[in-house]
Order: structure tokens, then C-alpha cells, then sequence
């Protein structure tokens, strides 16, 4: 398989403190001096059931995302990657948990983001590239599951396949017991 | 992981395959070798060049604004901070793209842009919805944007992903071509033709004739600017907004002597709103429908041949109208009516017509359910339109500024799936229609759509704010239009059940700027963006615009009343809706009040909501609605509304580029006859380009190609080169005599050889006539045939 598209979303322990508005200070903050490509900040607080604030970059778009009805913060890879499935996994988690780590951190926020390092969804966001089938989880599970076992240890996670046939192919981790988000990006190396 | 530096030396961190790959990647590929097949042959033709222009444009094969143009008739426009540069509030800062590459003049090849697509009449089905639904997910950011003229707008979207969409549309029959740019745009129409109890009749067919007609037709290539064509069923509604178009048209249905009813439509043309707005002229108060499309295509090959090409703000048909006086443009039009020779498409559309009438899915109901939901029979009040047949209603779904999630468009689809056939519609305001929903079944849709948050009360009314897309992405944006409306709607949607009638039923647009996409000149309350002076600081601003009409198809313009800071509009609001409720007489509409009231009287009566607080007292006021930085107006950039003007003969010659470049494929590949076949076709289309400047109407015939070219290049010598002198149409003479010839290798060679040094002679003498080097030109250009 060729994976492209990755997507990671991880989800909040205190989802009801997020407030768009912040985040919108906050991801605006980013733009100037960012080592990445950043161009805008958009703001869609008044729909359901999508971004709710996006920050686009040129390569990842971040946001606070509330798709699927659940808050979460969403890494969406655009660009085609290069490096084995296994890589481009681990690349794109270790993308999405340092920006987890660096919004827990940033000073801009009265309230606080807190994420949960154990609940993360692994969405491919190419029809093309991996439809939603069970032949798909069958080909990307080996890859996904060494990655997650570098991160929360060998049998660490259960893996839950979403196998609505219109949605993008994605898969539910949750973590046993309440990893740290430093500790596993360490791990990730 | 690698770490690259682009060249500004910044680092970005990110492992990236080859950088511009994105429109040979495996997914692309994926979409054209599954869909290519199942497309229609002419779309298939159009998004395969697409694809080839892109990759000749990163070559640089392709200049900057004719690659403008291409992309814009195909939907792709620009978005703000394309050119490269974002205020970050402080200073301006160089956003470090990755390549130097433009797509067009100060536009950034890297630059994530919009992409329009087009939706004749508004109409879409289930499925087709679902599709656009994916594509935001994949291409954009899941957020679909209904727009002011029936389309569905996708933003953040890199350009290589294009060919990629475009396919997918095509294989569930939409096409985005002739989107933007100088081409005629989407033909809109009322959504709820066919239902309607006020119609004369049912406007659908006639809408998609209008459209499957002008789409790609040769005679709509060369426009100034863009040309707007609404259809409306009645003349005193306002749904088809034809006043502001450049052509509108109403139907009218008259009684014969006979007994029977003729069908036709009331023809004018020349309105617009923009910066300076125009009521359209009357042409014809009867049009018969067998004549509509043969007089539309002489109205576009007028506007086309005398139409300004070359200042832009005067291009409009508005303005050629205006200025030769609505008799002399008739009579220019039906001169050239009478030199048409007939298209029997100007009238098989007729025998199509039946195929509009739409069948419900479900039996019709007897009465509008009977409940104790309080909320529910609000939502009937206000988004519930009873349609002509018995039994069966049409629902509005209100779309804050416009906007559906895909989660939420998918949802939306299955409820359409589950109650009615694919009688879903767009509506230039921003939100959709479901047609055909069986009065027995209102509850169950009411309670389906308020699952997914589509059940907002409120369509069509004072909280059903349209706004354009303003400074969130468009370059031309002054203020925050669509962060005003949202802050207008919230604080207005609070006091909605409560408000008078007469205050509910008002409607309030915003544009970022004059020109007027959101379409607040026929707003009882409008506003466009402008920004002021205060005390050295430059403060958002937007103009007020007073009492326009929105029925009678945008029957009248609002009056300017006055600039007022953004952050004070709220509040202005209030204070006019208190005015207006507490001061109107019996029955008075809000146009009346307000030119009873005077100008005067309403701004003073406001001035003190009105007030901008000094910088040191409140500095909220000098960042604008939705943003964070300090308010400037300098990532205003070159808009792309007016396109660029590319002509005909530019058009051709990159045709001939791109087959000259196919036909290199084809030799490097081994298929040696096509390469050649190819090359020689690719002079034929130079020649063709070239000959365009005289004869819009050649034809693709080889032999008039060769005939007209030599009369008109080379026995005039106008395509001498000044130090080659003839040599290189000599490689087109010989190419065409030997075109019928099998090749070998060597031959298939020469022949691309000497295409290519004639297509470089062609370029050469497009160049020397545009600066006007052969003497003479402007004698000959300046009558071009009106047929050939
Ligand atoms: C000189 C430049 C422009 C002029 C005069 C202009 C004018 C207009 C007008 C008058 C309308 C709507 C009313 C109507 O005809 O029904 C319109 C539609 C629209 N405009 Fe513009 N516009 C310009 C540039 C832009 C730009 C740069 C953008 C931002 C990308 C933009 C976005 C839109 C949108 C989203 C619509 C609804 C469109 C549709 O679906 O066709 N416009 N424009
Ligand atoms: S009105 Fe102005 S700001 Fe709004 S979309 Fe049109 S050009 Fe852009």
C-alpha cells in the first residue's frame, strides 16, 4: 500500500472548556514566525458537525474539530508523503501529538486544552487511496499496529474499525489505562 | 525524518514526496483511470487539457494570465493572501510558499484557492451532493458554501487537486467550466420553479437549455468581462432577481385567440449591481420560447464584437447598453439575429421540456400534522411554502452564511433520499430547498433535519443573513462581511420569535466591499464594506444601504445612507429596526419609511450608536469582526472578477502548445504516426488562433484553415518573419499537403521539428500584431466579419 492523506485526530478530556474564539487567538498567534507554512485562520463555530476552527497550512491544517459530533483537535496531512506506510504513520502521529503537547502548553489559553493521549482516531483522507473496506484495515493494520505498539506498548490499544462504507477509512485506538502525551511521543522517538 | 528548506531558508518540517506531484499522484490517477470512461466525451476533453495546461504551466510553457484565465473558466479562482503577503496586524509578512511558480499575475502557484462549481438553476440531487460533500473532505475543508448565484463554493484547494475534482463531478453530470472568468456564468433561476403557485410556468427547461446552449459555445469565448443570465416564472416575486442581471428572463404566458397559451418570455438586459448599479432594459416584452436561445446567442455575439475588452470597469453589458441606448442595441441584436444561420437547438429543447416536470416520492398529504411542537410550527411559518399541487409542500433549510458540513450534507442527502426524488435546489440565498415534501410526512422531516441542526427557523427573514465571502477569503475584501453577519444573526436569532412581523420579514446583506456579491443593494438593510479614517487609525467600516427591493426580481435599488464602523453596526441595527417598528405608518414597507424619514434623520438619529470610541478608550473598534489583528487594508489584493482578457487567438495558440506537447508523448512513447498527426494539428490550431483576430466563426475544416490563412497571413505577408521572411509558414504548407502521409520515425521527427519552430513563429506574430507592428492591422482588425 501507498498511504497518503493521514489523518489523526485526538480527542479532549475536558472537551466542554474549549471555546472557539481562543483558539482562534491562539492558531492566529501561530502564523507569523511559524517554521511551517501557515497562511489563515478560519472560523466555522456556526455549523455542526465539521471544523469549528481551522488553521491552514500549506502542508497540515490544524483545528479544533467537532466532526462526528465529538471535540477533538484534527491534523490533516495534504501533501503526498515520502517513507514506508509504517513511517509516514508514525511521522503523522508524532505531527499531531507535539501539536497536542504545544497547544497544552501554549499561554495563550484561559482555557486550557487537555487531551487524552490514549483517544485518537486514524482517518485516511483519500477515497482513492484507501477506501473504506475491510481490505484496506487488512492492509494498513500491520503498520498502524507497530506504530501504536511503540506508543502504548505491545497489546496496549484496541483498534475499532469504523466501517461506515461513506465515511473515509478510520480507525478508533483508545489506550489502556491514561497514557501521558510526553511520554508517548518519547517513545515514538 | 528529512528536513528540507525551501527557498526563503526556512525550514519546514515536514517529509514531502515532490512538492508539485500532487497532479500525477497515485489518487489522481486513481480518478482518471476509474472515471475517465464514464465521462461525457467533450467534459472528459476539457479537464484532460486542464491537466496538461497544468503541467505545461509548470514547465513555463504557458504564460501567467492566459493559465489565469484557463483556471478561472474551468472555476478555479483565487483567495486572499495568493499573492504571497499576510498583515499579521503589525506587518506585512511573506507567506514561504514553496515554489516561485505563479498561476497567474501575483498569484502563487501554491496558493490554496476556491473552487466554484456551477449548478445550473440551483438544481442538484441527492447524489451529487454526496459527492461535493467528499470532495470538501478530501480537497478542502469540509465546509460547502452555497453562494449568492446557486453555486457550491469549495475553499483552501490546491490547484493540482483539480483535474482530480473536476472528474468526479463529471461522473455524476457537473461541470464547473465557464465557473468565473470572462464567460457566462451560471444560469440561475427561482428554486421553486415548478411549485410555484404564482409561475407562469415552469422555467426549469428552459434554465438547462439556456445553460447546455451557451456552455463552451464558440460564440461566448471572447467576452470583456463575465455575463449573468437569470430566468424568473413571474414577474412580481423575487426568487429569479432577473433586473440585476445582464440578461434576464421572465416568463409570460399568453393567451391565443385560440384558446391555447403561447409561451415566452419578457427579455432585458443590461442590469447589474457591481459599484455602480443598473436596472436591466426592457429588449422585448415577449420573446417566443422558440426564439430565446437564437436571441441570446445574438446577444452574446454582440456583447462579444462591440463590448469594451480593454477597460475593464466599463466592460459589462451594462455599460454597452447604457451607452448605445437600449434601441440601437436591439437593433444591432436582431441585425444580427437575422444573419444566424438556424440551430436546430434552438428549438429540439422544446421536446425535452416534459423531462423537467418532477414526480413526488411519497402520496400527497391532507394538511400540514397537527402537534404541541411549539418550535415546529414556527419552522412551518417560516420555512414551509405550500406548493401549487395539493398535498405536498417545498422546505427551506436555512444555512448560516451559507455554510454545510459534509457530515451534514451526506445527513442532509438521506433525508432527501427518504422523502422526495431528487428535488433538491440551491437559493440565492444561500440555502437549499427540498421540493416535494408530502404534507403527511412535514413532522418526520422537520424532526430528521433537526437531528443533523438543519431545522433553523427563519428562511427568507431578517435572520437569514446573505454575505459574501468577504475578507475571510477574498482578495478584494475591505471588511469582514460574513464575521458581521454572523455576529448580526446571532444577536438578531435571540429576539427572532419575539419581533413584530413587519421587523422579521426584513432582509439584511452584506458585501466586503462595492462590489456587490452578496447583493446588499436590493436588501431593505444592506451594507458593503469600505474603510474609514478615524483620528489616524484606518477603521473597518461598512456603507449602509437602505431600503432596496427584493421582490419584484430585485425591483430597486437601496439608497447609501452612510459609512459606520463595523463594530458599531449591531447596534445601528437596533436602534433602526426600534425606529422603523415604532415610527412606520399603517402598512408602510421599510423603502417607504426610510425615504419619508430622510437620510438625514435616520444617520443623525443613529450618530450616537454610531460613534467610534478613540483608540485609547476602546480598541475593540479598530480590529474587525472576526479577526484577532489590528484592522489594515493591505492584504487587499488584484481581484479576479473581471479575469483576464485572453484572446481567442492566445486561446488557440496554447491549444496548439498542448497538442504539440501530446504529440511529443506520443513519440517519446513510440506511437509514431499519432506524433505526427498531432504535430500537424497543433499548426492547424495556431493557424486557426491566428486567424481568430478577423474570423471568430472559422471553422475546424483544413482546407478553409489553410485557404484563410494563406489569404490573410501569408499573401498579406502579415506572418513574414523580419529575418526569416516566409520560411516557417512553409512547414505548415508542407505539413498540411502531406498530412494524410504514414510517417516513419524521421519523418514523425522533421514534422514535429518544424511544428514547433512554426508554432514559436506563430506566438512571434500574435506578439507583433498586438503591439501593432504590421502596418495595417488596426484597418483590418478593426472589421472583423460578422459571419463568415
Ligand atoms: C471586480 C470584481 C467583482 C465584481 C464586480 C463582482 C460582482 C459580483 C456580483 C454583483 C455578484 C452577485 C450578484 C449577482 O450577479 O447575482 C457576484 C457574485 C459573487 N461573487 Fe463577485 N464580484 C467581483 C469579484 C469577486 C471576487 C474576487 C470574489 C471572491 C472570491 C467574488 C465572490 C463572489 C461570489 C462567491 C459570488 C456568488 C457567485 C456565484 O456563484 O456566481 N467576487 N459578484
Ligand atoms: S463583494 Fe467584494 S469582498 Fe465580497 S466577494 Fe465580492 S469582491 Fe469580494
Amino acid at each position: 500500500m501507498n498511504l497518503q492523506y493521514l489523518n489523526w485526530k485526538i480527542y479532549f478530556e475536558n472537551p466542554a472548556e474549549a471555546e472557539p474564539d481562543e483558539w482562534f487567538k491562539v492558531f492566529s498567534t501561530w502564523i507569523p514566525d511559524a517554521p511551517e507554512i501557515f497562511i489563515d485562520v478560519a472560523d466555522y463555530k456556526h455549523v455542526p458537525d465539521g471544523p469549528v476552527t481551522l488553521l491552514v497550512g500549506h502542508y497540515v491544517n490544524y483545528s479544533l474539530d467537532a466532526t462526528g459530533r465529538s471535540l477533538g483537535l484534527l491534523y490533516d496531512y495534504k501533501h503526498p508523503m515520502d517513507g514506508s506506510d509504517e513511517e509516514k504513520i508514525r511521522a503523522s502521529l508524532q505531527g499531531i501529538l507535539r501539536v497536542a503537547k504545544r497547544l497544552e502548553e501554549d499561554a495563550g489559553f484561559t482555557h486550557k486544552p487537555k487531551f487524552k493521549a490514549g483517544s485518537l482516531r486514524f482517518i485516511v483522507n483519500s477515497r482513492a487511496a484507501a477506501p473504506n473496506t475491510p481490505q484496506t484495515l487488512e492492509a494498513v493494520k500491520p503498520d498502524l499496529i507497530k506504530v501504536l505498539a511503540k506508543a502504548f506498548g505491545e497489546g496496549g490499544f484496541d483498534l475499532e474499525h469504523l466501517t461506515d462504507p461513506r465515511q473515509r477509512f478510520s480507525v478508533q485506538v483508545t489506550a489502556k489505562g491514561s497514557p501521558v502525551l510526553a511520554e508517548v511521543l518519547k517513545r515514538l522517538g | 525524518m528529512p528536513s528540507t528548506r525551501n527557498k526563503q531558508g526556512r525550514c519546514y518540517i515536514y517529509p514531502t514526496m515532490k512538492d508539485l506531484d500532487l497532479v500525477s499522484s497515485e489518487s489522481a490517477q486513481h480518478w482518471k483511470k476509474t472515471l475517465s470512461d464514464r465521462l461525457d466525451p467533450k467534459w472528459r476533453e476539457d479537464i484532460d487539457n486542464f491537466e496538461t495546461d497544468i503541467v505545461l504551466k509548470k514547465k513555463g510553457k504557458i504564460e501567467d494570465r492566459v493559465f489565469a484565465e484557463t483556471r478561472l473558466r474551468m472555476g478555479a479562482y483565487g483567495q486572499r493572501y495568493d499573492n504571497g503577503h499576510r498583515h499579521d496586524g503589525n506587518e506585512s509578512r511573506t507567506i514561504p510558499f514553496p515554489t516561485d511558480l505563479n498561476k497567474g499575475p501575483e498569484t502563487k502557484w501554491d496558493a490554496p484557492g476556491m473552487e466554484r462549481i456551477k449548478l445550473p438553476w440551483g438544481g442538484m440531487s441527492a447524489d451529487q451532493l454526496d459527492v461535493m460533500a467528499e470532495l470538501a473532505e478530501e480537497y478542502s475543508d469540509s465546509i460547502l458554501h452555497i453562494t449568492t448565484r446557486q453555486d457550491i463554493q469549495l475553499h483552501y484547494i490546491h490547484i493540482e487537486n483539480c483535474p482530480s475534482m473536476f472528474r468526479r463531478l463529471a461522473a455524476v453530470n457537473i461541470t464547473t467550466r465557464e465557473a468565473c472568468g470572462n464567460s457566462v456564468r451560471n444560469v440561475t433561476a427561482c428554486p421553486i420553479a415548478g411549485v410555484c403557485r404564482e409561475e407562469a410556468f415552469d422555467i426549469t427547461g428552459y434554465a438547462n437549455a439556456v445553460f447546455k446552449y451557451l456552455l463552451g459555445h464558440p460564440d461566448v469565448q471572447d467576452f470583456g468581462r463575465k455575463f449573468k443570465i437569470a430566468l424568473s416564472g413571474c414577474k412580481h416575486n423575487p426568487c429569479g432577481l432577473t433586473n440585476i442581471h445582464d440578461l434576464g428572463l421572465t416568463a409570460v404566458a399568453r393567451p391565443r385567440p385560440d384558446g391555447t397559451v403561447a409561451r415566452g418570455f419578457e427579455y432585458v438586459v443590461g442590469g447589474g449591481l457591481g459599484a455602480v448599479t443598473y436596472d436591466a432594459k426592457l429588449f422585448s416584452d415577449f420573446v417566443p420560447e422558440e426564439e430565446v436561445l437564437a436571441l441570446t446567442q445574438a446577444t452574446c455575439r454582440v456583447y462579444a464584437r462591440l463590448g469594451e475588452k480593454k477597460k475593464r470597469h466599463r466592460a459589462r453589458i451594462k455599460f454597452l447598453v447604457a451607452d448605445m441606448g437600449i434601441d440601437k442595441f436591439r437593433e444591432a441584436v436582431l441585425e444580427e439575429r437575422a444573419k444566424l444561420p438556424n440551430d436546430p437547438r434552438w428549438t429540439d429543447f422544446l421536446a425535452t421540456l416534459p423531462k423537467f416536470e418532477e414526480k413526488p416520492l411519497r402520496a400527497a398529504g391532507k394538511g400540514i400534522p397537527k402537534t404541541n411542537d411549539a418550535m415546529f410550527d414556527f419552522w412551518c411559518l417560516t420555512n414551509v411554502y405550500p406548493q401549487k399541487q395539493d398535498g405536498f409542500v417545498t422546505v427551506t433549510i436555512t444555512l448560516p452564511m451559507g455554510d454545510i458540513t459534509s457530515n451534514q450534507a451526506r445527513a442532509l442527502s438521506d433525508v432527501a433520499r427518504k422523502y422526495v426524488k431528487d428535488t433538491m435546489r440551491t437559493t440565492v440565498e444561500q440555502n437549499i430547498v427540498m421540493r416535494w415534501v408530502s404534507e403527511a410526512d412535514l413532522y418526520n422531516v422537520y424532526n430528521d433535519l433537526k437531528a443533523i441542526d438543519l431545522a433553523e427557523p427563519g428562511a427568507a427573514s431578517i435572520v437569514d443573513i446573505t454575505a459574501c465571502p468577504g475578507t475571510d477569503t477574498c482578495k478584494l475584501g475591505v471588511s469582514s462581511s460574513r464575521g458581521l453577519a454572523a455576529e448580526l444573526r446571532t444577536r438578531l436569532a435571540v429576539k427572532f420569535v419575539e419581533m413584530d412581523e413587519a421587523v422579521r420579514n426584513l432582509r439584511i446583506k452584506v458585501s466586503g466591499c462595492f462590489n456587490s456579491c452578496g447583493q446588499q443593494h436590493i436588501a431593505d438593510i444592506g451594507f458593503y464594506g469600505i474603510s474609514r479614517n478615524v483620528a489616524g487609525y484606518i477603521v473597518p467600516h461598512f456603507q449602509m444601504v437602505l431600503g432596496g427591493q427584493f421582490t419584484n426580481n430585485g425591483g430597486s435599488y437601496g439608497l447609501a445612507t452612510g459609512g459606520i464602523a463595523s463594530k458599531a453596526i449591531p447596534g445601528v441595527v437596533d436602534k433602526l429596526l426600534d425606529m422603523y417598528l415604532h415610527g412606520k405608518q399603517k402598512g408602510e414597507i421599510f423603502r417607504a419609511w426610510v425615504e419619508r424619514t430622510g437620510k438625514g434623520v435616520i444617520m443623525q438619529s443613529i450618530a450616537d450608536v454610531a460613534a467610534v470610541p478613540a483608540y485609547d478608550k476602546d480598541k475593540s473598534y479598530y480590529t474587525d469582526w472576526g479577526s484577532v489583528r489590528e484592522y489594515n487594508v493591505k492584504d487587499k489584493g488584484m481581484g479576479e472578477c473581471a479575469g483576464e482578457v485572453v484572446s481567442l487567438t492566445e486561446f488557440g495558440l496554447k491549444a496548439a502548445d498542448r497538442e504539440i506537447f501530446d504529440a511529443q508523448l506520443k513519440y517519446d512513447a513510440g506511437d509514431i504516426q499519432a506524433a505526427g498527426d498531432k504535430a500537424y494539428k497543433a499548426m492547424l490550431l495556431a493557424a486557426q488562433g491566428l486567424i481568430k483576430m478577423f474570423n471568430i466563426d472559422i471553422s475546424d475544416d483544413p482546407e478553409r484553415v489553410m485557404a484563410e490563412f494563406r489569404e490573410r497571413f501569408y499573401d498579406s505577408k502579415l506572418f513574414f518573419d523580419p529575418i526569416a521572411g516566409p520560411t516557417y509558414a512553409n512547414f505548415y504548407f508542407g505539413g498540411h499537403d502531406e498530412r494524410n502521409a504514414k510517417l516513419d520515425k524521421e519523418k514523425a521527427g522533421r514534422r514535429l521539428k518544424e511544428a514547433q519552430i512554426f508554432l514559436e513563429a506563430c506566438h512571434n506574430c500574435n506578439l507583433r500584431m498586438s503591439m501593432g507592428a504590421n502596418k495595417g492591422k488596426e484597418g483590418i482588425l478593426a472589421k472583423p466579419d460578422a459571419k463568415a
